[in-house]
């Protein structure tokens, strides 16, 4: 029972990063784009939110700062694709090395101090904040009502997203913008537009997922800490339909796989740990091929730029 | 002379982008507080000091001309084969696993076996994404990075586990045998054939890609599926095909790798090659010959940044935002071409 709890609350522990992520993402690709730079722009969200933590003394500031870097960093890809319409799986790669790069380079700057022990570089992190009376409920009190703030934010932007998809016409416009480009261009639709927005929007979400690791997750940031997180998010999102609650199972489903990992790894079992860390590595592999077999379409023009004529 | 005309357009806008990194970096460095100066002296020196130093960054250029020549032609098939950094490394092990057990053999059929083990590992590891895709419609972007990371912790269970020369303090493998190891062609340095095999390889490449049947098919996949299913070509079929060679020319790479250079298996034995690849490739404009250069390139790079570390406290991951930089303007560069051309056939019609 105490093992079932503690797997329940991990799962939801780590799925949280890649929910956040992949609504971003499942946003953007809705729109008609393909963003393979997520973990370029996570990591500089992570860094972003422990330096100012670090320097300006408090986790808010941390949110903020990741939201403002991601946010410059996806728009050199917005400007590069949409624009400029270059292909975008090479500029997704191409700030994937820049993220990697910028937030190595000026973290030795800043904070890498050779021989100085880890206790050093901690910040204060988001703390749990049990919801009274809900928390204590056995299994499901741990796993949904105990957590800190990003992950209750987490939930309620899946309803959020959910409504404005299903039921508004801005929902209705971005899908336009992705299934059909120019007929939604003939009916007035700023195709462009709707695309830097949503592109920009999905730069907010990654920032505060990358936050979430440096900030919430833990209290420090190492370098390449998203380990392929920005690109298992991509993952979510086709597993999820492209749709916010298919995304929530999806990324559960992700969460499960680490948390399984993490408890494999705690149980003890004779397993060598490389071949446990493989989980969720091969997870996404065969959730991706299920799921292909149903036959649901991406968004027709995906990655396709949009030229007017 | 036209000929002449587009080989010199094809080399000035890479250039352009290279020379737009480098101001850019060097801006960038210099508001960082360092010195931007005494960071580009050492990066230069790190290659051209010596016979020997020169003949170490021929060596680094040889991981990244293989790993970028199976990029290269995977994209011209628009097969996104971002997974030439688990291809080398499971070129890497099948070689080391075979250079060990083949303890008996003469080194010249050692060798070859390596090689053939390598490549055939990558191809293996390439051909399951490319399955994937052609069969299943799953994107072979997504598949090829999860099977870096499953490489990438499967090369950690065999140096820590079954493949452990426990005669080590760090993990790692057990060397291969001694007459597995290519030699030095250059008496005072450790250069090895790798880089010249790789450029025979790009020029076979580049022959297969412009001047067959296959290699027109592939091209024609890559430039328009739908038009080449309407002329009869097999668009699944070539997909997969790109795929099983571009992980084969990967995985050789990985084998060149551990018999000319590394010798045993380690963690870190790929620092990130398969994805400088796609930066080298794309420099390239994904031409093979191209990628023989822009392979020099980013060696000489690599090479340095660990010289960059230490005379100018530069973290050697800055050779990172260096690509980036250049792939962005490359790919810009790229569209501009298009366009031109676009443009030219509106005012011919």
């Amino acid at each position: 029972m105490e093992q079932l709890s503690y797997f329940l609350a991990a799962t939801v522990r780590m799925a949280t990063p890649l929910l956040i992520a992949a609504l971003g993402l499942a946003i953007a690709e809705r729109a008609g784009m393909m963003n393979i730079g997520g973990e370029g722009v996570m990591l500089m969200g992570a860094f972003a939110a422990y330096a100012a933590t670090r320097l300006l003394g408090s986790y808010w500031f941390g949110v903020l700062f990741a939201i403002v870097t991601s946010v410059m960093l996806i728009t050199v890809f917005a400007v590069v694709t949409i624009t400029y319409k270059a292909e975008q799986v090479v500029v997704g790669a191409a700030i994937n090395m820049l993220g990697a790069g910028i937030t190595s380079v000026v973290y030795r700057k800043l904070f890498y101090r050779a021989g100085e022990g880890i206790s050093g570089m901690m910040v204060e992190s988001f703390p749990s904040i049990p919801i009274p009376g809900l928390s204590r409920i056995p299994v499901l009190g741990p796993m949904l009502f105990d957590h800190n703030v990003i992950v209750y934010f987490g939930f309620f932007l899946v309803f959020v997203l959910w409504f404005i998809m299903r039921h508004t016409s801005l929902g209705l416009k971005i899908i336009a913008c992705g299934e059909h480009p120019e007929a939604a261009d003939s009916l007035g639709i700023h195709v462009i537009r709707v695309r830097y927005l949503t592109t920009l929007f999905s730069g907010v979400l990654m920032g505060i997922s990358g936050a979430y690791l440096s900030i919430a997750q833990t209290n420090a940031f190492g370098e390449d800490m998203t380990g392929g997180k920005g690109y298992i998010a991509l993952a979510v999102v086709i597993l999820g339909k492209w749709s916010p609650l298919g995304i929530l199972a999806g990324s559960a489903i992700f969460g499960g796989a680490n948390a399984l990992q993490m408890t494999v790894q705690n149980l003890g079992v004779g397993l060598p740990n490389n071949i446990i860390m493989m989980i969720p590595y091969v997870v996404t592999v065969l959730a991706v091929l299920a799921v292909s077999k149903k036959r649901v379409g991406a968004p027709s023009a995906q990655g396709v730029p949009y030229e007017k004529s | 002379m036209e000929r002449m005309r587009q080989t010199l357009t094809s080399f000035w806008k890479p250039a352009l982008a290279i020379l737009v990194a480098i101001v850019i970096s060097a801006v960038v460095l210099t508001v960082a507080g360092y010195d931007a100066w005494k960071a580009f002296e050492a990066l230069w020196n790190a290659t051209f000091r010596n016979l020997k130093s020169f003949g170490n960054t021929l060596n680094k250029a040889s991981p990244l001309l293989f790993t970028g020549v199976a990029v290269a032609v995977s994209f011209r098939c628009n097969v996104f084969n971002i997974g030439t950094e688990g291809q080398f490394l499971m070129g890497a092990i099948a070689a080391t696993c075979v250079g060990i057990v083949g303890k008996g053999l003469p080194g010249i059929v050692l060798v070859i076996l390596m090689f053939l083990a390598g490549a055939a590992a990558g191809a293996a590891w390439g051909f399951l994404p490319g399955w994937l895709k052609a069969r299943h419609g799953v994107s072979e972007v997504i598949t090829t990075i999860m099977f870096n990371y499953i490489a990438m912790q499967f090369l950690g269970y065999l140096v820590r586990g079954p493949l452990r020369d426990t005669s080590q303090a760090e993990p790692q493998s057990f060397p291969i045998a001694d007459q597995g190891f290519l030699h030095y062609i250059i008496s005072g340095t450790r250069l090895h054939i790798g880089f010249f095999l790789g450029s025979i390889l790009a020029i076979v490449m580049y022959l297969w890609l412009f001047r067959t049947y296959y290699g027109y098919e592939v091209r024609s996949v890559g430039f328009n599926a739908t038009a080449a299913r309407c002329g009869g070509v097999n668009v699944k079929r070539t997909m997969v095909q790109a795929m099983l060679m571009s992980g084969a020319i990967a995985g050789l790479g990985g084998a060149i790798e551990l018999a000319g250079n590394a010798h045993y298996l380690f963690e870190n034995l790929s620092p990130g090659y398969g994805y400088t690849a796609i930066a080298v490739s794309i420099l390239a404009s994904n031409n093979p010959i191209g990628v023989i250069f822009s392979a020099l390139l980013f060696g000489f790079l690599n090479a340095g940044s660990t010289a960059m570390q230490r005379a100018a406290d530069v973290s050697a991951s800055f050779v990172n935002i260096f690509q980036g930089i250049v792939i962005v303007f490359v790919a810009l560069a790229a569209i501009s071409k298009k366009h031109s051309k676009g443009r030219a056939a509106k005012g011919g019609a």
